[in-house]
């Protein structure tokens, strides 16, 4: 299999605490991966890593994509976000007071261009841009299950359509590479499984996602690999069944006589 | 301009109707008085500044205390071309912004890293640097002495054998005015419902997201940056050639907080509601101009009621008299403040 993100001995850390000790994994191209841990392991970190909002302190990020191969640790978020990397956010971050169908057509900024110039004099290249965008944020509010719903004031939709939104903003950058930062919390039953669902098509589209849940239904529901980080550093990793029952990621969670409580039940 | 804005039924249209008719009794006017015609020139030149110093506080939610410093480089731009070189005015329209747009990229380049208070500070030290230089500068501006006798706008046809036009009197400029704030309108309606100005808007509403979208901040801010400081221009260079006259006091810091003041009045971010700020701010001014000398006060002391208004618009009406749904909600909430927290320290688990 070929691999679309490589990290390789990756630190990061704040002052004197360590937030990512030498954390080294592999995502291959088409992978639904789940990277879990406990509060605090470091799994939000290694995601601002790799969008390039946090530098890290040592360590590389190798991105593969249409046969090149980039180092983008370090690089700014725009540049990572223009190479095919997307992202959303822990405590959804959309830009509230803008109308749903304006947070889409911000997603796709990275693959438009037209300029101040071009605005003014509305030239044919910015109005056929125009049409484009408007029908490309349209697909993507369809895609996610937002359809009819452009005109409405982002922050006054219900929680779940939120964090739907935010994926459509994420989607319309055309992202090889999808990173959810908990994107079933704080949903019901009936909201997870639609949201699994569409990881799933989202994946079927050729996308692959990297995502931090701490859902257990959602990560067995769809991660094919999970990667385990404690105390930002890497603890276990393999099919998600697997990682449930080692004896290290028990530890992690529940505390050391877990282990042999949960062996005994 | 006006037509378009009608088709849509919304909310805003009955304001657009009072506009429109606003504008037809503007155009009525110039039969009235020079006295009048003069303070609605200067009402529109407001409007220009104010439409052009909203780019950057309404539309990016950037604090600029400096904009007066661009006004000021467009005015000295317009005055030294003309009376040095004697250029025509419509061949310094386009210096002057360009002028202006350079001296924006300059001073936002290396400081609009900085967030909220200490990038208004920078500009604050901007347009004190601005005066100084104009002030002590002789060899160029002739310094405190002002720049007089600057010509009038003309329209020069000997060239192709026509006759040659020169703006006496407040009625060509008056006629001016209105055309230089329409297409600064215009220009502002497209910015706004175009790629740039959902990058600008997006900066505003959340920069983090904004920068995960792929938008450069940096640049983004400097463009916009740019274009504020290159309409600030253009309205200076309007200022030259209509006053004639030019002195470093005309472009002390309180100016700038005037238009400021326009822009907070009228409602952040909003085209229409800036104007009106322009127009509310600029009447008050010329009215307690007459007033306060009957009362014994200081023409001075008309600052102090604007800062009453300011005070009494703050505690009902945050976000101004025609409020947008980003500003209201910002004003609401603090979030201004808290967002840029959260930004500068980065985002922890």
């Amino acid at each position: 299999m070929k691999s679309i993100l490589e990290i390789k001995s990756l630190f990061k850390s704040f002052g004197g605490l360590d937030a990512l000790r030498d954390i080294n994994f592999k995502i291959n191209v088409g992978d639904i991966i789940g990277l879990i841990g406990p509060n605090g392991a470091g799994k939000t970190t290694l995601f601002n890593c790799v969008a390039g909002i946090e530098k890290p302190t040592q360590g590389e990020i190798i991105f593969t994509t249409n046969g090149q191969t980039t180092s983008i640790a370090g690089k700014k978020p725009e540049t990572v976000t223009a190479l095919g990397i997307a992202r959303t956010f822990q405590n959804i971050r959309l830009f509230d007071n803008l109308t749903v169908s304006d947070n889409v057509k911000i997603g796709r900024h990275c693959r438009t261009k037209s300029n101040f110039l071009r605005a003014v004099l509305r030239s044919k290249f910015q109005r056929e841009e125009e049409k484009a965008i408007a029908e490309s944020a349209n697909y993507y509010l369809d895609f996610v299950g937002l359809k009819g719903r452009g005109e409405e004031i982002a922050s006054s939709m219900p929680y779940g359509h939120q964090r739907r939104l935010e994926i459509a903003r994420a989607l319309a950058t055309e992202p090889h590479l999808l990173m959810l930062d908990e994107p079933a919390a704080g949903m019901n039953p009936m909201e997870s499984r639609n949201l699994m669902d569409l990881i799933k098509r989202i994946r079927d589209k050729g996308t692959t996602i990297l995502l931090i849940e701490h859902d257990m239904k959602v990560v067995m529901g769809v991660c094919e690999r999970v990667v385990v980080i404690n105390h930002g550093e890497w603890l276990a990793e393999g099919e998600p069944k697997m990682v449930q029952n080692d004896p290290k990621v028990i530890e992690a969670y529940l505390g050391t006589g877990a282990v042999d409580a949960a062996q005994a039940g | 301009m006006f037509k378009l804005q009608l088709k849509k039924f919304d909310k805003g249209s009955k304001l657009r109707i009072a506009l429109l008719v606003f504008a037809l009794i503007m155009t009525l006017l110039p039969f009235i008085s020079d006295y009048i015609l003069h303070f609605v020139i200067l009402i529109y030149l407001y409007m220009i500044l104010s439409l052009g110093l909203n780019i950057v506080p309404g539309f990016n939610g950037l604090l600029d205390l400096g904009y007066v410093g661009f006004y000021g480089i467009g005015a000295y731009t317009s005055g030294l071309l003309t009376y040095h070189f004697g250029l025509s005015y419509w061949i310094i329209i386009p210096l002057a912004f360009i002028n202006g747009a350079i001296w924006g990229i300059l001073l936002g380049a290396p400081t609009l890293r900085l967030t909220g208070d200490y990038f208004a500070i920078v500009t604050f030290g901007f347009s004190e640097l601005v005066v100084l230089l104009l002030t002590n500068e002789i060899w160029l501006t002739r310094g405190p002495l002002g720049l007089p006798g600057i010509d009038l706008i003309s329209i020069d046809l000997s060239l192709f054998g026509g006759p040659k036009w020169e703006f006496v009197g407040e009625i060509p400029y008056y006629y001016l005015s209105i055309i230089m704030v329409l297409a600064t309108i215009f220009v502002m309606h497209r910015i706004q419902d175009s790629r740039l100005g959902r990058a600008w808007f997006a900066i505003r509403d959340d920069e983090v997201a904004a920068v995960s979208c792929g938008i450069n901040l940096l640049s983004y801010k400097v463009i916009a940056f740019a274009i504020s400081a290159a309409f600030g221009a253009v309205g200076g260079s309007f200022f030259a050639r209509w006053v004639t006259f030019l002195s470093p006091d005309m472009f002390k810091f309180w100016e700038s907080f005037l238009i400021l003041c326009m822009i907070v009045l009228g409602g952040m971010g909003n085209i229409w509601g800036v104007m009106i700020g322009a127009f509310v701010l600029v009447s008050m001014s010329e009215i307690l101009r007459e007033i306060l000398p009957v009362l014994g006060l200081p023409v001075e002391a008309r600052f102090l009621a604007f800062g009453l208004i300011m005070v009494i618009m703050m505690r009902y009406k945050p976000a101004g008299l025609l409020p947008i749904q980003a500003v209201a909600a910002q004003m609401r909430s603090g979030k201004v403040k808290r967002k840029k927290i959260k930004v500068s320290v980065g985002m922890k688990e």
